[in-house]
């Protein structure tokens, strides 16, 4: 019976191509078997508890202390306030783990600091020009960094970046308004993963993204 | 010296914050206006936060100006992308009906 089970997937998945209509049912077991596989390369790279706990207990401290100028009257708020952070951080659903690269952080702040700069001088010059060289679209970019931080880090920064806007995520693809679509959208994106990479520190994609 | 280097910093943001605004004003969609509120209020924001840095007297003050200007890129960047998210799944909802 064991041994025959993928078989009988394989047929049932035939008997799908033919006659979709006929068992929703098969397909749907077929496709709830393969989610494990799926899920468990995820797993480990999952953050634990306690740490992040202590590690938000600390970061939410050094903010409130900045911002009071380490005044000690204003822990009667800031205590309460940074227990009640750090325990918000440790109940929420964990995130993935991520961690930067000292070496790639200087040359992202500077490229970035560089390209949104230039964004702005792009956009502002669209704006204040009479005949207004506007030609908007669409266009689309397949993701290949990993989940969480290094992710939306990309999502966020292409919105920054000359003439791009992150309009909307379908799945693995993101979309991008563009002020300008006769601009080549792939070189800046490409650019921009290099360093989010770099800043990573993840491994540098050898093959071009199409 | 170091009044006039923050004076035309922050000179150089109000610029950059009224070209946000003109694009507003004049460009012809949602997108579009989306493109100037976030990238050329944020460097104008940027700009000002240095210029009124470079005055502050205290490295807290400094750091203050450096968690809100942190806090507001992040922020326009997430909120802007919300905003084109609804514009598109409402708009294609509108093609449909």
């Amino acid at each position: 019976m064991r041994a025959t089970s993928p078989m009988r997937l394989h047929a049932s998945a035939r008997v799908h191509s033919i006659s979709s209509a006929d068992s929703p049912d098969l397909p749907l077991r077929s496709s709830g078997q393969k989610v494990p596989a799926l899920r468990t390369p995820a797993a480990p790279g999952r953050r634990r508890g306690l740490p992040r706990f202590l590690v938000s207990l600390l970061v939410l401290s050094v903010i409130w202390g900045a911002l009071t100028d380490w005044r000690a009257d204003a822990l009667v708020f800031g205590v309460p306030a940074v227990l009640l952070g750090a325990s918000v951080a440790f109940l929420l659903p964990q995130g993935y783990a991520w961690r930067l690269s000292p070496r790639g952080a200087a040359p992202f702040a500077l490229w970035f600091a560089v390209q949104s700069v230039r964004g702005a001088i792009d956009v502002a010059m669209r704006a204040f020009a009479p005949r207004m060289p506007l030609r908007p679209g669409f266009r689309h970019y397949d993701l290949t960094l990993p989940m969480g931080a290094p992710r939306v880090m990309f999502i966020n920064a292409i919105t920054l970046l000359p003439g791009t806007l992150s309009a909307e995520i379908e799945g693995h693809t993101v979309i991008v308004h563009m002020l300008d679509t006769r601009i080549d959208l792939d070189p800046a994106l490409d650019d921009l993963e290099t360093q989010i990479r770099a800043l990573f520190a993840l491994p540098q994609n050898t093959e071009a993204s199409a | 010296m170091l009044e006039i280097v923050a004076a035309s910093l922050i000179a150089a943001g109000t610029i950059f914050f009224v070209a946000g605004t003109v694009g507003l004003l004049r460009f012809p969609d949602i997108f579009c206006r989306l493109h100037a509120l976030t990238k050329a209020d944020g460097l104008g924001l940027a700009l000002i936060a240095l210029g009124v840095a470079i005055l502050a007297a205290t490295p807290g003050a400094v750091f203050r100006i450096a968690i809100i200007w942190f806090f507001v890129a992040v922020a326009s960047a997430t909120c802007s992308h919300l905003i084109a998210r609804y514009a598109r799944q409402s708009g294609a909802r509108g093609q449909h009906d």
